[in-house]
């Protein structure tokens, strides 16, 4: 963890059942680890977790976790309702959510496995499968593509070897098209992990992947 | 409107319908003839309103409105076949044809695909799209279903009826947009539930088949006729699909009263013995020189001499819960002829009933025959076992008269009635018993004639002739009439109708009881019927 003086913005007061004191929201026990530099403010409350190093068959959930999806549970009328939250606690403890992930999330919640998939699949920011300690999501969309983007994203593939939504072969990257990422002011935008690179050109790409590579885990 | 709240009246295509409060715009149009163009919707399911075929318009709202979902109000004035309303749908017919992959000459559903119908009537005559389709392929869901993706319009009715109605919520909408697909929970597939044959049937386009009827029958080829389904005592309304005299397929007939819009898997795949090629043709008479086939004039002779003669004897009488109605009634009265007792039938019964919990009121019943409780109301009991053999015992070594109706005797030793004064075999397939008979005499099948079955509840049923019976078999009512008229001088039934209407004089169970109130939907016997066998 770092000793920056990151506070969640987040934070709308106490919402009733949810037993949060304002400085475990705001603190980092919720925010995993971020840059020292801080962020964008708009990666704040995204990913509250970074995706590197987890253990794909960590179980689900236990210890600290079993408590949090407890209290997930406390704060949604039905199990279903529960569903995305604990689909994100999954992610958060294997780093995607794979089929065993939907089969258990199911368990837990009375739904079926094939609803859970269903769900867990509309929404692209639960990875399917394993990705590298970088998820790098190139936008695609209208402005980014206009200035460029696709030559960005090509060239993340090479830089990094790998095929689009695949892990590349070092474990470190895992590059995606993104739809919009609300950063039409900076083309091309690129969100690694939780961070934002902005005006990035095919130029820039080795010296990102070079500096990430060479990052501890939890940094970036 | 104060006066009476519970109806209201609106203009559909300047037509005024008086419907229910609450009734949506489609049920409304529906009920004034106009069939609104629709894939999501489902009578015997949610409405979620996401396939957009059924926008029409109405005076005063700003935009198309979903019929399926918009409740009817009061004054409304609904245009469904303006030119907006044509509009509305040409458009979205269009999308639907962006990645469809127009593969009607080798789909199965092309002939009864709502999506070929629909845009033969009302769509473009060219697709504007220049873009490559997307393409899926092809993936097995396990059970008889096969799925298409490309074929899809992600009407979900296939979901719904998974969720909803067989509560196993085996298949999902994977991915979105674009990329999203109809699977099931990755390689679980449907293996296991027992009511998936009917999403074959609520698929409006040819996405999901069924892997039995595959690349058998152009569905302008087959011939439809109503039928119950005989592999339970549900008595599930259905149509027999016919081609070339031969069963192809069963499909469910809507009957609300019974099985909804469903049947079974059991039951929809249940039709080859149907089909058979190794029926009895022509009636058989042993006598000492040996067995010789005859026409019905010399058989029937011939077994009134041989009845005159064993008359006196002690009657046992076999009967099969797969025979109708008519023909039981008509056993009964030869036994009764010959001079009575008890008539005894077998029938197989499954450990466990499979309900469709989305439909309580129907199951895949344990009985597995679907005239179980006729043969009961008409004074018969049951023998055997479950699995539908053995408790013939005292009728294989008995020395009088036997008569067999239906019972094929396929589990019987090769000497059952080889000591009977006279046996007598009415069946729709010989065995290694019948070759015993004096007389085997050809009976059809219920697929090839008119008939009634009763159902577990008492609801008596009719069906019809789908195929021609082979030979020279003929329906057992009319066998057994005919000789019994011959050997009383009384008239014979001139129809399965007659047949039925002549039950009510011996049996109270079935008094009053005619063809014309019966209609296709059924109606309950006289008496109540305990429910407390099952």
């Amino acid at each position: 963890m770092s000793d920056a003086p990151f506070r969640n913005p987040g934070w709308a007061g106490n919402t009733g059942g949810f037993e949060l004191s304002e400085d475990q929201v705001r603190g980092d026990d919720f925010v995993g680890a971020r840059s020292v530099e801080g962020d964008h403010p708009s990666t704040a409350a995204t990913y509250p977790y970074m995706l590197a190093d987890k253990h794909p068959e960590a179980p689900l959930f236990e210890g600290d976790f079993q408590a949090r999806f407890e209290k997930i549970l406390t704060r949604y009328p039905t199990k279903q309702a529960a569903l995305l939250p604990t689909l994100g606690l999954a992610q958060e403890v294997r780093g995607h959510v794979g089929p065993e992930s939907m089969d258990r999330v199911a368990e837990l919640l009375g739904l079926s496995s094939a609803y859970v998939r269903g769900v867990a699949t509309f929404y692209t920011m639960y990875n399917k499968a394993p990705v590298g300690r970088y998820l790098v999501q190139v936008c695609t969309n209208i402005s980014c593509n206009l200035c460029g983007a696709d030559d960005v994203l090509e060239a993340f593939l090479r830089y990094t070897d790998s095929e689009m939504g695949e892990l590349s072969e070092d474990g470190n990257f895992t590059v995606i098209e993104a739809e919009c990422l609300a950063a039409c002011g900076f083309p091309t935008c690129v969100q690694i992990n939780s961070r934002y690179y902005e005006n990035v050109t095919p130029a820039d790409v080795p010296k990102i992947i070079e500096r990430l590579a060479a990052a501890g885990p939890g940094e970036g | 409107m104060a006066d009476n709240p519970t109806t209201i009246t609106l203009t559909i295509d300047g037509q005024e319908v008086t419907v229910a409060k609450g009734t949506t715009i489609l049920r409304a149009a529906k009920q004034a003839g106009k069939d609104v163009p629709h894939y999501c919707y489902h009578d015997g399911l949610s409405s979620p309103a996401m396939c957009r075929l059924c926008l029409v318009e109405v005076e005063g709202a700003p935009k198309p409105m979903p019929a399926c979902v918009t409740q009817a109000t009061d004054g409304q004035v609904v245009h469904t076949e303006s030119e907006q309303a044509l509009d509305f749908r040409r458009g979205v017919l269009e999308f639907y044809l962006v990645n469809h992959p127009l593969d009607c000459p080798i789909c199965d559903q092309s002939g009864e695909c709502k999506l070929q119908d629909y845009v033969h009537e009302e769509g473009r005559k060219h697709g504007r799209s220049r873009e490559p389709k997307r393409i899926f392929g092809r993936d097995d869901f396990g059970g008889d279903v096969l799925f298409y993706g490309d074929r899809c319009v992600m009407c979900t009715r296939c979901v719904r009826f998974m969720t909803e109605v067989e509560r196993d919520a085996r298949l999902t909408v994977v991915e979105r947009g674009n990329r999203s697909v109809i699977d099931t929970f990755f390689e679980e597939g449907l293996e296991g539930t027992h009511w998936h044959g009917n999403i074959v049937d609520i698929c409006p386009v040819g996405a999901l088949v069924s892997k039995d009827f595959l690349y058998k029958a152009r569905a302008w080829d087959l011939e439809h006729t109503d039928s119950i389904c005989p592999s339970c005592s549900q008595g599930c309304n259905i149509s027999l699909h016919v081609r070339d005299n031969l069963v192809q397929r069963l499909k469910p007939r809507d009957n609300l009263e019974v099985n909804g819009f469903w049947m079974c898997d059991h039951g929809r795949l249940n039709y080859e013995w149907l089909n058979r090629g190794d029926r009895l043709e022509a009636p058989l008479v042993r006598s000492e020189s040996g067995v010789r086939a005859m026409g019905w004039r010399e058989a029937l002779a011939a077994f009134l001499e041989a009845a005159a003669g064993a008359a006196g004897n002690a009657v046992r009488a076999v009967a099969s819960p797969r025979a109708s109605n008519e023909d039981l009634g008509a056993f009964r009265a030869l036994v009764e002829s010959l001079g009575g007792g008890d008539i005894v039938y077998r029938m197989s019964r499954a450990a466990d009933e499979v309900v469709l919990k989305g439909f309580p009121s129907l199951a895949r019943r344990r009985d597995l025959a679907p005239n179980g409780r006729g043969a009961e109301l008409l004074g018969m009991l049951r023998v055997g076992s479950d699995e539908g053999t053995g408790g013939l015992e005292d009728v294989a070594d008995h020395d009088g008269i036997v008569l067999v109706l239906g019972d094929a005797l396929d589990d019987q030793a090769p000497d059952f009635g080889s000591s009977a004064a006279l046996f007598v075999h009415l069946a729709t397939h010989a065995s290694a018993a019948s070759a015993n008979a004096h007389f085997v005499l050809p009976i059809t099948s219920f697929a090839e004639q008119e008939g009634s079955f009763t159902n577990l509840n008492g609801r008596v049923q009719r069906f019809w002739p789908g195929i021609r019976a082979p030979g020279a078999a003929r329906p057992a009512w009319f066998v057994i009439g005919v000789t019994l008229a011959e050997r009383t001088g009384s008239t014979a039934p001139r129809s399965a109708a007659e047949s039925f209407a002549s039950l009510g004089s011996s049996f109270p169970p079935f008094a009053g009881m005619s063809y014309d109130d019966l209609g296709t939907g059924g109606a309950l016997v006289n008496q109540p019927v305990s429910l407390s066998g099952d």
